[in-house]
Formats: structure tokens, sequence, C-alpha cells
């Protein structure tokens, strides 16, 4: 089979990135990236490019030209992060990506032509994939996959499958397109070679005499003698985002919107994959502060809709103070697990949209975790432990062989019991309660059923030394 | 037409006999006494609002209506009366909820759900959430003062999930009426409960009444003397 690479090269990547409220707002300013190794310009925004500012220029030129100018940091780091994000989304129709840090993506299209019938099919599919994310792109095929990325960064834009036609436009590239660094570029005009063609026609025994192995090595990898040695993408079993605001946000109402952006992505990552997940790490980077706050949103159904994590995030967001204003905000979601469809009485309806794991968690999300519990019953004979708390829905298991059905219990404890001062009349009683030697908590005492005067029914004890306490209360 | 009239009903400030409320569809499966003086057994869904001391016994008037709505049958199982299907909720309650009491009556305690919120409006969210949600039939809340705006967003909130939301207050005093589907007042009583109907929507004001619940816990119910005891006669020197 005939070898078909594509490549895709993102010029613009950090820009495209940047997160932006609405697309007008970010139409207002010249926004600018510089290269913070020479001060060089390398990513221009289109209200800038309209004042006059072009890549390549110094940053000073370009103040002179615009006063309204927001100028950036060149991070390749972004880039490489929103690299993956691109590849995560095109795996979806394409089997082999590989990354070409910081700013490109190999594709390799031959094996895949089998799936979609022709290219045409195939292109479409891929632009389809990459038109929700708004980015500026070029791209190109190539015979060999540092052809396709010789065209691309021309900006050919052509798909293509003819090998003599795409051999014939790399023949055609000037020398200052082919990766070579300003010496080699030097010697090689010296010698009277102006485009690639005129290298291709030199045999490369012949070239390897006269020049050092990495240009022979450039060379064979793009005429496709030799092997281009690339590691293939695989996509994550986790997600994790780190989403990188314009501005400054001091509000956490205003917080909402780049996490909405941040949660649909979680959705599409979990769709795709029909999984849900159950818990949201979400971290926002302060300003100033190098100790970034850091929470956790929980759903015990789990969930993978938008607007499901958006509400729990948002009453999560209600107590959570901001100290200082927030530049970034990461999003990560460690584990996750199969979709089981939940079973809902087909003719009763549903009269509440919620089940009860998403009322929990709701509730957990607004009064905290410590505010929702469930009692349990332990396996003891001591009213104290028998009778506890537990989280909420953590297991079901009821002790129905500790059910005393002859003893009468009331309704609510008090936390601890308390001395009884008001006169009682004994009703019922007394039940002895001897239980905890083997563990230094041992209580002797007699419980009784008693009544007041005011006709309240309290549950009241004596211990060996004839003091009487009220532990209960039947309601 | 007279304007004034006309007015004056648009603001409601004018009661017409024909606007009396719907009665609300009864749930019989409760105390004997209390059905009947009910007109047929407690709401459905709503708002009860329950005056109470500690400890009278309020809780246990309503267990077992709460217990016939919580395992309340399906329509495609309707044999199925062995699960319970709903849950119930605590919001506040005054002390620790025994779990010992709620399994002794049957309830399943991992459909129990027990609340300490840190404020009252907290606490009335809570309630708002629960009863709206669907899978809560009843919502037990333990609060002092409410408004009628509030009231009237639980009872929204409890017609939305199909729910009943039960308030316990122990303040006596008189307010204004909160629009609740039925209010009760309750005092103790040596067989149970003394209950007065201080509103029940669509019924006329009843007497006050007594619930006998001996039947149900017999240990809490002081012992009756038997009718043939006379007392024993004091002789008197005239």
């Amino acid at each position: 089979m005939e070898q078909l690479w594509l490549y895709l090269y993102f010029p613009q990547l950090q820009l495209d990135t940047l997160f932006t409220a609405s697309k007008d707002n970010c139409d207002e300013y010249a926004v600018i990236i510089v290269d913070p190794s020479n001060h060089n310009i390398c990513q221009v925004n289109e209200v800038a490019t309209t004042s006059g500012i072009q890549k390549g220029m110094s940053l000073g030129a370009a103040t002179l030209l615009s006063h309204q100018l927001q100028v950036l940091p060149y991070q390749s780091e972004t880039e490489v992060n929103k690299l993956y994000e691109i590849a995560d989304l095109l795996y979806l129709v394409t089997s082999d990506i590989a990354i070409d840090k910081p700013n490109g993506l190999f594709l390799r299209i031959h094996n895949m032509l089998n799936l979609y019938d022709n290219l045409e099919a195939y292109w479409q599919s891929i632009k389809n994939q990459l038109s929700p994310l708004a980015l500026s792109y070029s791209y190109a095929t190539g015979h060999s996959p540092l052809a396709a990325r010789l065209l691309a960064k021309r900006g050919v834009n052509n798909i293509l499958s003819e090998h003599h036609v795409l051999k014939n436009a790399v023949a055609n590239s000037p020398l200052t397109c082919l990766e070579f660094d300003d010496k080699t570029q030097q010697k090689l005009t010296r010698v009277g070679i102006k485009t690639a063609r005129d290298l291709m026609q030199i045999p490369l025994q012949d070239l390897a005499k006269r020049f050092d192995i990495i240009l022979v090595n450039y060379l064979g990898r793009l005429t496709g003698e030799f092997k281009h040695p690339m590691t293939f993408y695989h996509p994550p079993e986790s997600f994790d985002r780190y989403l990188e605001l314009l501005y400054d946000i001091e509000d956490t109402q205003r917080i909402t919107a780049p996490i909405k952006h941040l949660l649909k992505k979680l959705e599409t990552f979990l769709k795709v994959r029909d999984r849900l997940t159950q818990q949201l790490d979400m971290t926002f980077y302060q300003r100033d502060i190098d100790i970034p706050i850091k929470f956790t949103v929980g759903s015990e159904q789990g969930e993978y809709l938008t607007d499901y994590w958006l509400e729990l995030t948002a009453l999560k967001l209600e107590n959570i103070q901001l100290e200082a204003a927030v530049f970034a905000i990461q999003l990560t979601v460690h584990q996750t697990f199969v979709r089981s469809p939940e079973k809902n009485d087909l003719f009763e309806g549903k009269k509440g949209a919620t089940s009860l794991l998403q009322l929990v968690s709701r509730l957990q999300a607004k009064l905290g975790e410590e505010a929702i519990r469930t009692p349990v019953m332990k396996d003891d004979f001591r009213p104290e432990i028998i009778a506890s708390y537990d989280s909420p829905l953590a297991s079901e298991q009821t002790l129905e062989s500790n059910i005393q059905p002859y003893a009468i219990r009331p309704s609510f404890l008090l936390e601890a019991p308390q001395p009884l001062l008001e006169k009682v009349s004994l009703i019922l009683g007394p039940e002895r309660v001897d239980s905890g030697w083997w563990e230094n908590q041992s209580l002797t005492r007699d419980y009784f059923v008693a009544r007041t005067s005011k006709g309240q029914w309290y549950w009241v004890f004596r211990t060996p030394e004839s003091q009487w306490y009220l532990h209960g209360v039947f309601s | 037409m007279n304007t004034t009239l006309h007015e004056l009903e648009s603001k409601r400030l004018i009661w017409k006999a024909r606007q009396t409320s719907e009665p609300y569809n009864a749930c019989m499966k409760g105390f004997e006494e209390l059905d009947e003086n009910l007109n047929g057994g407690l709401p459905e869904q709503g708002v009860i609002d329950i005056h109470s001391p500690l400890g009278i016994g309020e809780l246990r008037l309503i267990l077992p209506y709460l217990r016939e709505r919580l395992y309340s049958q399906s329509l495609n199982n309707p044999d199925d009366k062995q699960t319970q299907r709903h849950s119930l909720v605590f919001i506040a309650p005054p002390m620790r909820v025994n779990s010992e009491m709620l399994a002794e009556f049957k309830l399943v305690l991992s459909k129990v759900l027990v609340i300490h919120p840190s404020s009252s409006q907290e606490a009335l969210w809570a309630a708002e959430q629960c009863l709206k949600s669907g899978c809560c039939k009843a919502v037990l809340l333990w609060h002092k003062q409410l408004e009628i705006h509030q009231v009237k967003r639980l009872q929204l909130a409890a017609q939305k999930g199909d729910a009943i939301n039960i308030l316990f207050r122990q303040t006596q005093e008189s307010e204004l009426s909160l629009p609740v589907s039925l209010s009760l007042s309750l005092s103790p009583h040596e067989q149970g409960l003394k209950v007065e109907i201080t509103k029940q929507k669509g019924h006329w004001p009843k007497p006050a009444f007594s619930v006998n619940m001996s039947k149900h816990w017999p240990e809490l119910t002081v012992k009756q003397r038997p009718n043939n005891v006379l007392p024993f006669p004091v002789a008197r020197v005239s």
C-alpha cells in the first residue's frame, strides 16, 4: 500500500486556546504573543493585524503601531496541552495520530482509507471534528510524514493522494522551507542549490560526502527513503484540563462561565466513552498566592451532563471565598465507570426528576458532607452504640437479628445521658443493660419508661449507684 | 358591575362560599379516630403543621401513616408491599434519631436521611430540595418560625414531588394562619393524644378528640383502672 500522510499545522494555537467569554470581547483588543527568547512576535490576532502588526516584528515596533496591546509570553506548554486535546478529539475518527510538538499533528491516512471509501470522505470527517474548536490551521498530505509537514507549513492546503503530484510539490519548495539551520542553508546556496529539487537530484551518497548526516537524514525522510520514527497517540483514561483565563476573575459568579466550558469538554470526554464520573477535582490558581484553591464536587450517582455538574459546582462555589483573582482553572477527573441505565417505573412516570443519589449529592454540595447522615444499627447492646449515624447510603445492612421485637425504644436519643431533673412516674421496666465489660466501656443500667406530669414520655435509667439519668424521648 | 366590589374581589379581599378549596386526597391507614375525624385521613401531599410539645407521641401519631406512604405500591407490581420504595428525611431533629426505633417499625434505615443544616435558611432549602426531588415521600422538618411565602414554597415543592412535608413546632402562641393543608395541635392524654384540628383544607372546624394509641403502643399508655374497682369508702362522722 502506498504511504500517505496528513499533517495539520496550527500556527497560532496559543492565541486560539485563550479562553474568551464571548467572541466579540476578544475582537476588541489587539493580542500578540511574544517569544520570550528574542522578543519577536510569533502570534497575532485579527485586530492586531489590521493595525499593521505582523509576525516577526519586534515588540517595540508593535507597541508603536497599537497603543491598546495585550502582550502575552509564548508558552509551548499551553500549545502542547491543546494539541493533546485536539488529538483526543480526532482519535474518534482516525486511528494513528502522532503529536509533533509544539503545534502540529501527523495523521497516517493510508490505512484509514479502507474505512472511509475515499480521501474526500476522510478529510470531511476530520474537518467536522475540528470545526467546533474554531482553530486556524493549515494542512497538506504527503507521501512521507516530513513531506506532509513541509507542505502544510507552506500553507498548501491540499488533500491529494497521487504520489507524483505530491513529490513534485515537495520538489518545487524553495530551500528556505526545508528545515535546515542557517549555516547549512548558506552552504547550499553557495553551491547553487535553490529548491528542494536541486538537492534531490544529487545522489544521497554524494551529499553524504559533502554535508553532515543531519541533512542526509532529513532528505531521506523527506523523500520517503528513510523511515521517520514516531510514537502514536493513545488517549488517556483520565480527564485533566487546564484552562488559562484571558482576564482575572475575582467573582465566584462570573467564574461559572469558564467552568461550564471545561465541563462541556468533560461531557464529550465521558459521552464518547459512555462513562460517568462521581467526582470532579477543581483547582483555582490565584494571582499572587502560591497555594491554589482545591475542592472536589461529588455526585453519588455519577453523571456526565454539563448542566448537572454545573449546578453542583455552583452550589459548592457559594461556600468558597476567593482571596485573590483567579487566572487559571484546572479540572481533573480520575475515576470513571461504565454507565448502566437506571431502572424506572414506566407506568408511574417520573414525578420529580432526581433520584435519591442525585438528591444526596446536591444536598452535600451545598450543606457539606458532614451535614447529611443516615442512621445505622450496630451489633451491640449499648444504646449509644447501636444507634449511630453513618455517611448516607453507605451500605445496606440492617441487622434483622438485632432488632428486639419485645423492646420498646425511644424515637430520639440525647447525645449523652443527662441527670434526670424532673419528677416522673415509672410506667414500664426495668430492662437491664449490662455490657461492654470487655472494652473498658462497661455499663450497667436499668432502663425504665417514665411519664412526666406534663405527659411527656421519657426513657430513663438508673445506675447501680442509684443515680437517675434521662437518655431518650418517645416522640 | 360595581367597580369597588370588583376591585375588592380582584384583590382577593372577598371570600365567596363557592371558593372553598378542593379537599385533598386522603390516605387512610393511620389511627381510626384520626382518619374518622379528618374525613378520611391525613393528606397524601402538601404541608402538615403540627404544634406539639416534645415527647408526647407526636411522631407516633404519624408513623403508621408514614409507613403506608413509604411502602406505597407501584402500579406495575401491586403485590409488592414488602419493599420500601421511598425515602424519609429528618431535617434538624431536636435530638439524635434512634435507628433502633426506626428498624423496629420496619423502616429501611438506608432509605432514611438525617440532615443537620447550620441555619434555618439551609433547613428550608434542604426541605424544598427533598420535597421536589420525587424520591422522598415524606420530609419531617423541625422549625421554629415560618412565614407565609416559605410555606407556600414548601407546598409547591411537595406538589411537584408528590410528597408530604410535616412541620413540627413547639410554639403554642397563635400566629398568622399559614397556607398549610392541615394544621393540628396536640396535647398529652393518658391513652394517647388529644388532637385539635386547627385548620383543614376544604372542611369545617371540628371539636377536639382523643386518639387511642394503646393498640399500637400498649407500653406507652397509662393503664386504665378497671371499672369494677371502687374507691375505698371513707367513714364520715356527722
